[in-house]
């Protein structure tokens, strides 16, 4: 079965960019995924600050894990939302970035 | 009808700095866009009607009612209908006042169309007094946007917005006291006084205002990071200090101010086009519909340049004042472009938000993304329509052919009238689609 982290992994790659089209694991905006004393914990970030989705976008993320993991590893998980260090293109995966450049989206 | 709960909180917590800057409700930027909708299929029908006045002289009262629905009620009203979202993002503090946002658009909207319809009707006794309620209501967007543009850092996009927001005050005041003047008689308004209020509104003020802006769009839709932005800075800081050293010397009739003006200004303006260039090298993006607009947009702004440098060599008045026409008209074109392209990109964003926060976008089915909430072909043809309008409202000027002026008024009319719709169709069609939500009237 598999673990919290990954099924947390796989609940935020649901999340997408709604400028973008793409997810935001791929975007590489998901910084860390852990569990601190059985807590899940979740540090992302955005592209910019005052980036369009700045509100919208780690509520997504908080609702899809809400959605996927069984109510009692949802209760106390978190989503933090970090600026540093600020998010590079070069955080994104090789197949987003492809995707961007050439107007392909997710 | 169907009735659904809207879907619980979620029980996983958000922390950080997610909370953004409270920017105001989105019907605050849409009421100024609505309008400014309207006020460019009014520009483009008045360009057309206007047509055979425009190539005689500038100063005919059909020819400044167009220039005024162009500036005012079309440029001016969308670019503060923007900044009354941008500047509190951009700054990270809220607007001092919503209501005051509601009632500068309210005040400022009618004023601006009463001025120009009383332009065109040779009505000196109107035109006054409702240029004092522009003022007046663009006195009330200053004060409230002096609340985010007071707050420290920012960057580039918040010194360029400090600039555009005092000139834009400064124009207001020279357009008022010149209102008041055609009633009153109380001096000569040469040529040269009402291009320095031209200029200055159409540089500093508005000129500016986009630069800033863009200095944060542009970046951030292409995703290019440069480590620093130093043809930004410069943009923003040289072209509002040549806009108002070049509107002196045109006020003072003294050529060595007014060529100094030009000067700073070119560069100011080069620093603007050095950083587009920049930020589409740095991209890790591919391009898109935008920058085709601001792409053909920065051309105007190349032909305004160098139209209003022949313009200020030559000796001969009549041709001088053929090409001053020419150059405003390619600078109108400039923002009218640039404000057309990034309209598409803003308002579904804008409307993004406001159906998310309603619960109107669908949850089952793909993800609706901005680009969803318009038609990208229409888009298309909209910007082969304003294109064309602009090559033949400036080539028109240029060449004095009335007829094919009046066409490029039609053809930015029409690109205008078609935006407008293709931008409200889709999130309206979203709005009427919604389920009605538990706890609202079903």
């Amino acid at each position: 079965m598999a673990s919290t982290v990954e099924r947390a992994r796989r609940a935020l790659r649901t999340v997408l960019d709604p400028e973008l089209g793409i997810d935001i694991v791929a975007l590489g905006l998901i910084y860390d995924i852990r569990e601190d004393d059985g807590r899940l914990v979740v540090e992302m970030t955005l592209t910019t600050p005052g980036c369009p989705v700045s509100q919208s976008l780690p509520q997504e993320a908080a609702r899809a894990l809400d959605l996927e993991l069984p109510a009692d590893e949802s209760r106390d998980a978190q989503v933090r939302v970090v600026w540093d260090p600020p998010w590079t293109p070069e955080r994104m995966e090789p197949g987003a970035m492809d995707a961007l450049m050439h107007g392909r989206r997710g | 009808m169907n009735v659904i709960a809207r879907a619980p909180a979620p029980s996983v917590t958000v922390s950080g700095g997610a909370s953004g800057p409270p920017t105001p409700p989105a019907s605050v930027p849409l009421t100024f866009f609505a309008a400014a909708g309207a006020g460019g299929v009014a520009f483009g029908v008045a360009l057309l009607l206007s047509s055979s006045d425009a190539v005689i002289s500038p100063f005919l009262p059909q020819v400044l009612a167009t220039a005024h629905f162009g500036v005012l009620a079309f440029l001016t009203v969308a670019v503060l209908g923007a900044l009354h979202q941008f500047a509190p993002v951009a700054a990270g503090r809220p607007l001092r006042s919503v209501v005051a946002a509601r009632i500068t658009a309210g005040v400022l909207v009618p004023a601006v169309w009463v001025l120009a319809i009383a332009f065109a009707a040779g009505r000196p006794g109107i035109v006054a007094p409702a240029g004092l309620a522009a003022f007046v209501a663009m006195c009330l967007a200053a004060w409230n946007l002096s609340g985010p543009l007071s707050a420290r850092g920012g960057g580039v996009p918040v010194i360029g917005l400090r600039w555009a927001t005092g000139l834009l005050l400064v124009t207001a005041s020279m357009g008022v006291l010149y209102a008041f003047d055609l009633r009153e008689g109380w001096f000569a308004l040469l040529p040269r006084a009402v291009a320095a209020h031209a200029h200055l509104g159409l540089i500093g003020w508005l000129g500016v205002a986009y630069m800033s802006v863009a200095e944060k769009l542009w970046p951030m839709f292409l995703l290019s990071h440069r480590k620093r932005n130093r043809s930004g800075k410069l943009a923003v800081c040289l072209t509002p200090i040549g806009a108002v050293i070049l509107a002196a010397g045109l006020l003072g009739s003294v050529a060595g101010l007014m060529f100094l003006g030009a000067g700073v200004v070119a560069i100011g303006l080069g620093a603007h086009l050095t950083s587009l260039v920049a930020v589409i090298r740095h991209r890790m993006r591919g391009l898109e519909l935008l920058h085709a607009f601001v792409i053909a947009s920065a051309a105007f702004l190349i032909v305004a340049v160098i139209v209003g440098t022949i313009a200020a060599s030559s000796s001969d008045p009549a041709t001088r004042l053929r090409l001053v026409s020419a150059e405003v008209m390619a600078l109108i074109c400039w923002l009218v472009l640039a404000l057309l392209g990034h309209a598409h990109k803003v308002v579904p964003f804008i409307a993004w938000t406001a159906l998310k926060t309603r619960g109107a976008l669908p949850t089952g089915g793909p993800p609706v993304l901005f680009s969803h909430l318009y038609d990208r072909r229409t888009a298309q043809v909209t910007f082969g329509l304003v294109l064309v309008g602009a090559c033949l409202a400036v080539g028109g000027l240029l060449a004095s052919q009335g007829a094919v002026v009046g066409a490029g008024g039609l053809a930015v009319a029409l690109a205008t009238l078609i935006t407008a719709v293709n931008l409200t169709l889709h999130p309206l069609a979203l709005l009427r689609s919604q389920p009605a939500i538990e706890g609202r009237t079903a």
